[in-house]
């Protein structure tokens, strides 16, 4: 019997639909469906300009914005063979590892709700706010930033924000213990955990799934390390790493990741500390949005020609690997724009890691994926 | 210095078939290939190079042609590597990399019904993101975002 969950079903955090066979409780056949969030994100990419395209990207993914605009900035910087400054490059690492913390606390406060467990939600949403707070003190937005500049960001941080930022970090450090003793220490939990929705290295590898999933495979694999991009190899940090392959296993590499996030942030704030300097990038045209053109030089900077070229970026994403393909064959609008949502490849997968299991594991194993239909339709 | 040795390391399976080894933005290479003989560079490409890992496959309108992108992954080089084929035609086809790669699966869904591009052999060729009796491919540059087609959606069956 086929039973559709979704597309509004508690399970579902976001609108899509996840189409079960079951055979009594067990489940013999999944099929996905998506496609209810598509915006068409790359279509209207095609009429917009390099650094209108920003504001599609908050919305790709509401949980991770700023870590989206990292990934499309970056291959738009590569395809329009602009530069960032330094500062504006670790800023983008700090608002990288912030985001990945609210957005792990997100998945942590959805995923525990999902057990049927109230109060680490609370708790959850509680912290997430903190660090919410901390991007409207800069950013102004707390979903959605627009914060990055193809050339660099908008604007600097405020005076007193490291300080601010690093009481932050402390209070977290201290919930994260919370957070394992609210989950680990119940057996509850562990019972409706351990050994479900597993997914091998080699199947992980063959069906492209990347991110938390696959590092609680047993592959130590993270852009950040492999290929370091903007300052990522000026920072010490660990790879998070789990064996098991399970729910548990993932809710582990996820907590160990927000651990090594906070160690960064430490380290970005001391160097913000003590390196000032611009944010953003000289002599950008003005349609790129410069706003401190020099007077009388517009024409120059309006003819001024960018060479043409293909961008690619790959941004360590809270949820995997994410890509950006920017075309740009001159021009103000680019002419293609193609994005890789790990979300999208990891759920593709679902087939394998939920055939077998019962249909009351269906919560924990799909809330354990982190699915975000927002980058999943696009 | 990398693209020459790609190139004599595709040589023996696919040299028929590869038409240039390239220097490419922010990957390690793009190697352009023949459609005719996708299957046999996608084997080489992952046996021979090592490349286990792909991470997306895209479809470019380019008006007189379309053109397919394949992005691989490889944890041995810890490298990105781009292959990419021009289709000509009124009814672009090119082979599916499912066999090679599991997760071409729904990636190529996703470029047949935004770009119109025909992967043969695809397991489960069916619409992704848009419902099940769209006739459009709206990422093809005739499909103009301003000028809305008349189209009545009917629900999806389920």
């Amino acid at each position: 019997m086929w039973v559709n969950m979704g597309p509004q079903h508690p399970m579902t955090h976001g609108l899509w639909n996840l189409r079960v066979k079951i055979d009594g409780e067990l489940i013999v056949d999944v099929d996905p469906e998506v496609g209810y969030l598509h915006r068409g994100i790359e279509k209207i990419s095609e009429d917009r300009h390099y650094n209108e395209i920003i504001t599609l990207m908050d919305r790709c993914c509401y949980v991770a914005g700023i870590a989206w605009e990292h990934v499309y900035i970056g291959a738009a910087e590569n395809a329009l063979h602009i530069t960032a400054p330094e500062r504006a490059q670790w800023l983008r690492v700090m608002c990288d590892e912030l985001q990945r913390l609210a957005s792990h606390i997100m998945w942590y406060a959805a995923f525990v709700q999902d057990l049927g467990l109230m109060s680490p939600f609370l708790y959850g949403m509680r912290d997430r706010d903190l660090i919410l707070d901390l991007f409207q003190s800069f950013t102004g937005g707390r979903l959605t930033y627009e914060y990055n500049r193809v050339g660099g960001v908008r604007n600097d941080v405020p005076s007193g924000f490291t300080d601010r930022c690093r009481k932050v970090m402390d209070w977290l450090m201290d919930r994260f213990v919370e957070y394992d003793r609210l989950c680990l220490g119940s057996e509850i939990f562990r019972r409706r955990c351990d050994g479900l929705g597993v997914l091998k290295a080699k199947e992980c590898v063959d069906l492209g799934v990347t991110g938390p999933m696959l590092r609680s495979a047993g592959v130590a694999r993270d852009l950040r390390k492999d290929r370091p991009y903007a300052v990522y190899d000026r920072v010490e940090f660990d790879v998070a790493k789990a064996d098991a392959a399970d729910v548990t296993a993932r809710y582990l590499v996820r907590m160990e990741e927000m651990r090594q996030s906070v160690r960064i942030v430490r380290q970005t704030l001391d160097w913000l500390d003590h390196h000032p300097g611009p944010v953003l990038a000289d002599h950008l045209p003005r349609w790129l949005g410069a706003p401190y053109a020099p007077m009388g030089n517009e024409g120059y900077l309006l003819k001024r020609n960018f060479p043409r070229g293909t961008g690619f970026a790959a941004v360590e994403e809270p949820h995997g690997e994410a890509q950006a393909y920017v075309v740009n064959t001159g021009g103000e609008h680019p002419y293609r724009t193609k994005f890789r949502s790990p979300v999208f490849v990891n759920l593709s997968a679902a087939k394998h890691y939920m055939i077998g299991y019962r249909v009351a594991d269906i919560p924990p194993i799909m809330g354990s994926v982190d699915i975000c239909v927002g980058e999943v339709d696009r | 210095m990398a693209t020459d040795d790609l190139a004599t390391q595709l040589a023996p399976r696919a040299g028929a078939n590869i038409l240039a080894v390239e220097p490419f933005q922010g990957l390690t290479a793009r190697v352009r290939f023949r459609p005719e003989g996708a299957l046999d560079v996608f084997r080489a490409v992952h046996d021979d190079l090592g490349y286990d890992h792909l991470s997306m496959v895209g479809a470019i309108d380019w008006v007189d042609h379309r053109e397919v992108f394949y992005i691989v992954w490889s944890d041995v080089t810890k490298q990105y590597l781009g292959l990419s084929a021009d289709l000509t035609g009124d009814a672009p086809h090119i082979e599916s990399a499912t066999p090679v790669w599991p997760s071409a699966n729904w990636h190529e869904r996703e470029a047949w019904e935004l770009v119109g591009v025909a992967f043969d052999h695809h397991p489960d060729m069916r619409h992704l993101l848009m419902p099940d009796d769209y006739a459009f491919h709206p990422l093809l540059r005739s499909f103009k975002l301003h000028e809305p087609e008349e189209l009545e959606v009917k629900s999806r069956s389920v």
